[in-house]
């Protein structure tokens, strides 16, 4: 397997953009109150985020997007991560990268142009819980043959909220008549391999920020007369989340270079990244919350909007369990038992 | 690069030494034997005369003055052909780096060129029985005497020190100094009379691994490196080389990237591979393995560093020795009863490889800082954590 990291200053100058605006527009006493609010969103950011031209980065062109690569939508995800953005930008942009990959020319030029404007909701299905699907116009569901594309207001469709445990980021239960969930088939090889590196790119900057917050913490937070961190005790399980955090970071953008050069390897080192975000992001959080003590266990300490993000994004296109089962059958061939 | 990559791969083709029919060490550390020391020193040299060692070293002192990573794609071509290593490891590795930045120009020219081409070896003498982690609390004596330097004491671990002709020493010149400000650093000669290298036996019955007592060696004035009191500002610079911290090594920091695969082989042929639990493990460590290599191309990247530039460097070594360590354990485990047989028996897979690889691996995870103390250092320099103490 080769790796060829590829990082430009034109990504450093979308992550300084990036970080600059999330910070100023997302202190997390405005996420809190988005989480605590009725919708989870407010309609101002997305606005925002289509006239950012972030709603059409992975947009081609030529449908009125940004066109922009892998590397680039990394940078993005992390940095939205860090800031636990409540709003459904990760379910568009996997229905816009769904719809580049794999859909027809029609539904392309029906929808693309629309979702990098903002002026349509589309988000990508798959299974009955679906983020982001109470104010979409439009789901991406993966079928045997490409794409099925559902308006939300076809008829038998029914988008009921679901009462979930991360707040900032929302998903309906989403059934057709008699109860058919959408997405007959398994996305492509292609599709997974983009929305992990997607998905491991927004773990990684969530399991980042928990990780400043800790040492944060711990270097000021005095306990028998001295800062906790300078207790081994303490320092060693950070330094493992340390480690676990840069090496995750590396695999992303391995794995994202992999995929704007289209190499072979691209959808193993994808799933790579996705299986190591699963266990650091859910690692970092434990360790978040029980190093902050009796106070990391209070619904003021910030430690749990992190830890149920990293609960509920587990899931999405294989946790760290599947993800291993898939790369042990690259690495042996499939002889594993069915 | 690609053309230099060519070049090197059709000549270790065409001089590869092959098998020397007898067991050869694992690494610069296991050295023991005469025949093992000739015939690695023979193959160094051979290299150093092709252009193969050094080759980013500045060409006055004897490198080959080649542009930044030329090196670093020899280092993987010589992998790639299961070169054997380079012999002189603490010369090429961290001694030979750090008189490039510290030397004086006279020390330069004396040293460079004798070490790359293994006309001399060089062995260090830092750890002592009574100060290993804690290093700076070392009791080695130099006392200068007229025009020479006493040195007294007790040194351990030192690699090559039977075969060495130079050391890179620490000693206290300063005894009512303040802890770490009191060391010096010399580049002392080891043949000469009072000094006494004697071996020690490592848990794998191999040797290698000596102590050297010092009583009343003298060596010559001009032997110390940078300036008295420096000793542990140099000394860091050292560890940082010996950890990986920092760009510079002469050679032979290729690495085997195909560790995983081997154990993969391994779970086919005790006919394992189809055990999810197996595999699952497998599966974790070539993420392992796929997350070092990317760190590494990552560290290079400034833009992918810039928020926490000192954890990649200082991750490097603890995290390559532990995988090393976790896997070999594993290759062990699916070994089933062979694991229990050792070097020579007819029923050792690999003839004992593995339990070899596992109980050599300690080696990394203890020198140049153990694990415990890079975790340390991580947590206070690259998380801002307050010092442990």
């Amino acid at each position: 397997m080769n790796l060829h990291l590829r990082y430009e200053e034109e990504h450093a100058l979308l992550r300084a953009e990036a970080r600059r605006w999330l910070d100023e527009r997302f202190p997390i006493s405005r996420v809190r109150a988005l989480a605590e609010s009725e919708s989870g969103e407010d309609p101002a950011d997305w606005k925002e985020l289509a006239a950012l031209g972030w709603l059409g980065l992975v947009v081609p062109e030529k449908h009125g997007g940004a066109g922009l690569g892998a590397v680039h939508l990394a940078v993005l995800m992390e940095e939205t991560g860090r800031r636990l953005l409540p709003s459904p930008l990760l379910p568009s942009t996997l229905a816009a990268l769904a719809l580049s990959l794999e859909g027809s020319e029609a539904q392309r030029a029906r929808w693309l142009p629309a979702i990098a404007s903002g002026e349509a909701r589309v988000v990508f299905a798959n299974g009955t819980s679906v983020w982001g699907a109470e104010r979409a116009d439009a789901l991406i569901a993966p079928e045997r043959a490409g794409l099925d594309v559902i308006e939300a207001r076809a008829a038998g469709l029914r988008i009921e909220p679901e009462i979930v445990l991360d707040r900032t980021r929302r998903s309906a239960r989403v059934t057709r008549g008699g109860g058919v969930p959408l997405g007959a088939t398994a996305p492509s090889d292609r599709l997974v391999a983009w929305a992990c590196v997607a998905l491991a790119a927004e773990m990684a900057g969530g399991a980042d920020a928990l990780l400043a917050m800790t040492a944060a913490y711990a270097a000021t937070r005095e306990q028998f007369g001295k800062p906790i961190g300078s207790f081994q005790a303490v320092k060693h399980p950070l330094v493992n989340v340390l480690i676990g955090v840069e090496s995750l970071r590396s695999l992303v953008y391995a794995a994202a270079s992999a995929l704007d050069a289209e190499s072979p390897d691209a959808e193993t080192l994808a799933r790579m990244a996705k299986a190591q975000a699963c266990d650091v992001y859910v690692f970092a959080a434990s360790r978040a919350v029980q190093l902050h003590g009796g106070f990391g266990f209070t619904l003021d300490c910030d430690a749990h909007l992190y830890l149920k993000r990293a609960q509920t994004t587990r899931p999405a296109f294989g946790d760290a369990m599947q993800q291993r089962r898939w790369l042990s059958e690259r690495l042996m061939g499939t002889t594993g038992p069915r | 690069m690609e053309k230099l990559r060519e070049e090197v791969r059709a000549w270790v083709a065409a001089n590869h030494p092959g098998d020397p029919g007898w067991k050869l060490p694992q690494s610069a550390l296991e050295v023991a034997e005469d025949r093992q020391f000739d015939w690695l020193r023979d193959w160094q040299r051979k290299l150093y005369d092709a252009g193969w060692v050094g080759a980013e070293w500045p060409r006055e002192y004897g490198g080959g003055g080649r542009e930044r990573g030329t090196q670093r794609v020899i280092d993987q071509e010589l992998a790639r052909a299961r070169a054997p290593f380079l012999l002189n490891l603490v010369a090429l590795s961290w001694a030979g780096p750090v008189i490039l930045r510290y030397g004086t120009e006279a020390q330069k020219r004396q040293f460079i060129r004798p070490l790359l081409r293994c006309d001399e070896i060089w062995c260090q003498g830092f750890s002592e029985p009574g100060a290993g982690s804690d290093l700076a609390s070392l009791r080695t004596t130099a006392v200068r005497t007229g025009d020479a330097w006493q040195i007294d004491g007790h040194k351990v671990w030192t690699t090559l020190g039977r075969y060495a002709d130079w050391c890179i020493l620490l000693a206290r010149t300063d005894p009512a100094g303040v802890k770490h400000a009191g060391i010096s650093y010399f580049l002392a000669p080891m043949k000469v009379p009072g000094v006494e290298v004697q071996p020690l036996v490592k848990m794998t019955g191999e040797g290698g691994f000596n102590q050297v007592i010092w009583s009343g060696a003298r060596i010559p004035a001009d032997a110390l490196l940078g300036r008295e009191g420096q000793g542990w500002e140099l000394a860091t610079a050292t560890l940082q080389f010996e950890r990986g911290a920092a760009e510079g090594s002469a050679g032979g920091s290729g690495g085997g990237a195909e560790q995983v695969e081997r154990v993969a082989a391994l779970a086919r042929a005790s006919g394992r591979d189809a055990d999810p639990v197996v595999r699952d493990r497998l599966a974790g460590f070539w993420i392992r393995e796929a997350a070092l290599r990317a760190n590494a191309q990552r560290a290079r990247i400034p833009g992918l560093v810039s928020d926490r530039p000192e954890a990649l460097p200082l991750m490097q070594k603890l995290t390559a020795s532990e995988l090393t360590q976790d896997l070999s354990d594993f290759a062990c485990e699916l070994e089933g009863d062979a694991a229990g047989l050792w070097i020579g028996d007819r029923g050792a897979i690999e003839n004992a490889e593995w339990q070899r690889t596992y109980m050599n691996s300690f080696a990394m995870t203890i020198a140049g800082g153990t694990s415990e103390i890079l975790r340390n250092i991580l947590g206070e320099r690259a998380l801002g954590l307050p010092k442990t103490r």
